[in-house]
């Protein structure tokens, strides 16, 4: 809940959440090792310097200090946890549905739990989403189109077994998926961002939501037109957000950018903890405005009225969320009794 | 001296998604010379950096170091990075990117280098459009502007710069031949219209703000990882002299 200076109170819902364990005794190799580097660096480059942890903390930091991140520091209502398996990298997946479910299952109210599908998985794929449809009642995936699996380096929605759990995710109402792009390695000779099968995806699924997280960045250019063309292809703002923090100027363009191509119901807020604390984000969302320069180029503003569709009210119409209803939930609950 | 030399060859490769050169980027990490033979180190903002620009860049190295008379052998030695060994074998033999990874690669880079040499063409001719508009020039007087124009242009410091960046890309995509040839055309080489102009800036403009923002979080990536303290020189426009700059980071 963030209350702005005349008392008004915004419902948070933040986008993508991960609970991962990256810890050495985790790591399976070297890419292991490589990918928590990686994000660690995120971490460091774009966080204010008195959000920045040590990098022991940063690889594991349990289920309690995430609760005490997100909800009671970070002004976050709900949050949504998008797994990201990496069972080749990590001995035990950096971050799986089974894992997160064990916050889910202490705070009900707190969570979305999404799951994670793989097309290369074959029939054994579809029967687990199915048990994770039946186990967890999910009503989206995390989808991780760069993960490594065998020899396999990567895949696409048009991949002639992704449109086949595409269509059991229709038929199990698993209806928002969160696509997260690249560095996809396959085919090696291809750009490793691109999002053009999302188009192809979103067609062939009106029924399906394909939330593509990073908003496309970095072929902001691509993501724009598809999202224009599809009434179902929404935008995440994890990894766009963090910049309104050291690049103050190209967060402003993005966004002006984007609300003038995707518009302001179709983008969700997101930390993509822990990688970013909420905290900071919120606090500097709530504050920006556009530079008069951006504001008269684009002709869109950021008002009180889009920032509260972008840090709650856009996810929570995709997840059939009352936020009236669930404020009152969220009021009764073990997180409201410690804040 | 011959690390100049050397340098100055660097300075000719371009990342290719971000469009400016390595020795700006700070992506080279130092330079060795025995004898005939140069070693260069060779480094990215992360351990995924896309493994097909890493290896265009790693071969421009290798293509252009050779290029100078006395260079008998060039090691490039891409570090840190989760194919650096694959893609060093692979340049340092003279293999074809599908010679190196026969498994993950249908094809040459071709294809991949063409798309972001026409994003470079947009990226460039927006800002010095921009730039013209920012100088109250009408849009009709723009689409006047000739190849021959480019470079007597009445702009100033980055201004100029931009004109040249741009009458470059002209030249090595073969659309500079004619002088009195329309300067702002399409990728393609058609002119641009009057009517299409708005429309054509604004496409222009979230390809130049992708790369944009891809090279801001490139720069500061690398930054973080490798702890430079130094500023790496001016963006988006070259440094006068970049290996200076780059000397600094090396020593």
């Amino acid at each position: 809940m963030f209350k702005t200076d005349s008392g008004e109170e915004l419902f948070v819902l933040d986008g993508h959440v991960h609970l991962w364990d990256a810890s050495p005794e985790n790591q399976a190799n070297k890419y292991g090792a490589g990918f928590i580097s990686c994000f660690y660096d995120y971490h460091r480059n774009l966080s204010p310097a008195e959000y920045v942890w040590e990098r022991p903390v940063f690889e594991k930091y349990g289920p309690e200090k995430m609760v005490k991140d997100v909800f009671i520091d970070g002004y976050v209502d709900m949050g949504i946890f998008q797994p990201t398996y990496l069972k080749d990298f990590y001995k035990n997946g950096f971050n799986t549905t089974e894992q997160n479910s064990w916050l889910k299952v202490r705070y009900p109210e707190r969570w979305i739990l999404n799951g994670s599908w793989d097309p290369r998985d074959g029939d054994a794929g579809l029967e687990y989403l199915g048990s994770l449809v039946q186990r967890y009642g999910i009503r989206g995936a995390k989808l991780y189109t760069a993960e490594w699996k065998g020899n396999s380096r990567g895949w696409k929605l048009t991949d002639p077994w992704a449109m086949r759990y595409l269509e059991k995710c229709q038929q199990l109402g698993v209806r928002n998926l969160h696509v997260h792009k690249g560095p996809t390695i396959w085919p090696l000779n291809l750009d490793a961002f691109d999002v053009r099968d999302i188009d192809e995806a979103a067609t062939a699924f009106p029924e399906l939501n394909f939330i593509v997280e990073h908003c496309g960045l970095p072929r902001l250019e691509d993501f724009c037109w598809i999202a224009t063309q599809e009434r179902n292809v929404y935008g995440g703002l994890a990894v766009v957000m963090p910049f309104i923090h050291s690049r103050p100027r190209y967060f402003a363009e993005v966004l002006a950018n984007l609300l003038w191509w995707v518009g302001a119901d179709k983008l969700l807020f997101a930390s993509d903890y822990a990688i970013w604390h909420p905290r900071w984000i919120v606090e500097k969302f709530m504050a920006f405005e556009f530079p008069e320069d951006i504001r008269k180029e684009f002709g869109v503003a950021l008002t009180l009225d889009v920032k509260k569709k972008i840090l709650g009210e856009n996810a929570a119409r995709l997840y059939g969320i009352d936020i009236q209803a669930q404020k009152k939930e969220l009021a009764k609950d073990a997180i409201a009794a410690m804040s | 001296m011959r690390r100049d030399e050397v340098y100055g060859q660097l300075g000719k490769v371009y990342d290719p998604e971000l469009d400016q050169p390595l020795t700006e980027l700070g992506f080279i990490g130092g330079v060795s010379i025995d004898g005939n033979t140069v070693a260069v180190h060779f480094r990215l903002p992360t351990f995924w950096c896309a493994a097909n620009f890493a290896f265009m860049m790693a071969a421009d190295i290798r293509e252009r170091v050779s290029e100078l008379p006395w260079v008998e052998r060039v090691d490039v030695q891409l570090q840190d990075h989760f194919f650096d060994q694959e893609i060093n074998d692979g340049v340092n033999c003279g293999k074809t990117f599908v010679e190196t990874f026969p498994l993950l690669a249908t094809d040459n880079l071709d294809e991949l280098r063409e798309t972001f040499r026409v994003k470079a063409l947009l990226t460039r001719q927006e800002r010095l459009l921009r730039s013209l508009l920012a100088l109250g020039w009408l849009e009709d007087a723009i689409l006047g502007v000739r190849v021959g124009d480019l470079p007597g242009l009445p702009l100033s410091g980055e201004g100029t710069a931009l004109a040249e960046r741009y009458l470059a890309i002209l030249q090595e995509r073969g659309l500079a031949g004619d002088a009195t040839a329309p300067a702002f055309v399409h990728p393609d080489g058609r002119p641009i219209d009057l009517s299409e102009f708005r429309v054509r800036l604004e496409h222009a403009q979230r390809t130049r703000l992708s790369v944009e923002f891809n090279a801001a979080f490139c720069r500061g990536m690398l930054k973080t990882r490798y702890g430079e303290s130094e500023e790496i020189p001016g963006f988006p426009d070259r440094a006068a002299d970049p290996r200076q700059a780059v000397r600094r980071l090396v020593e």
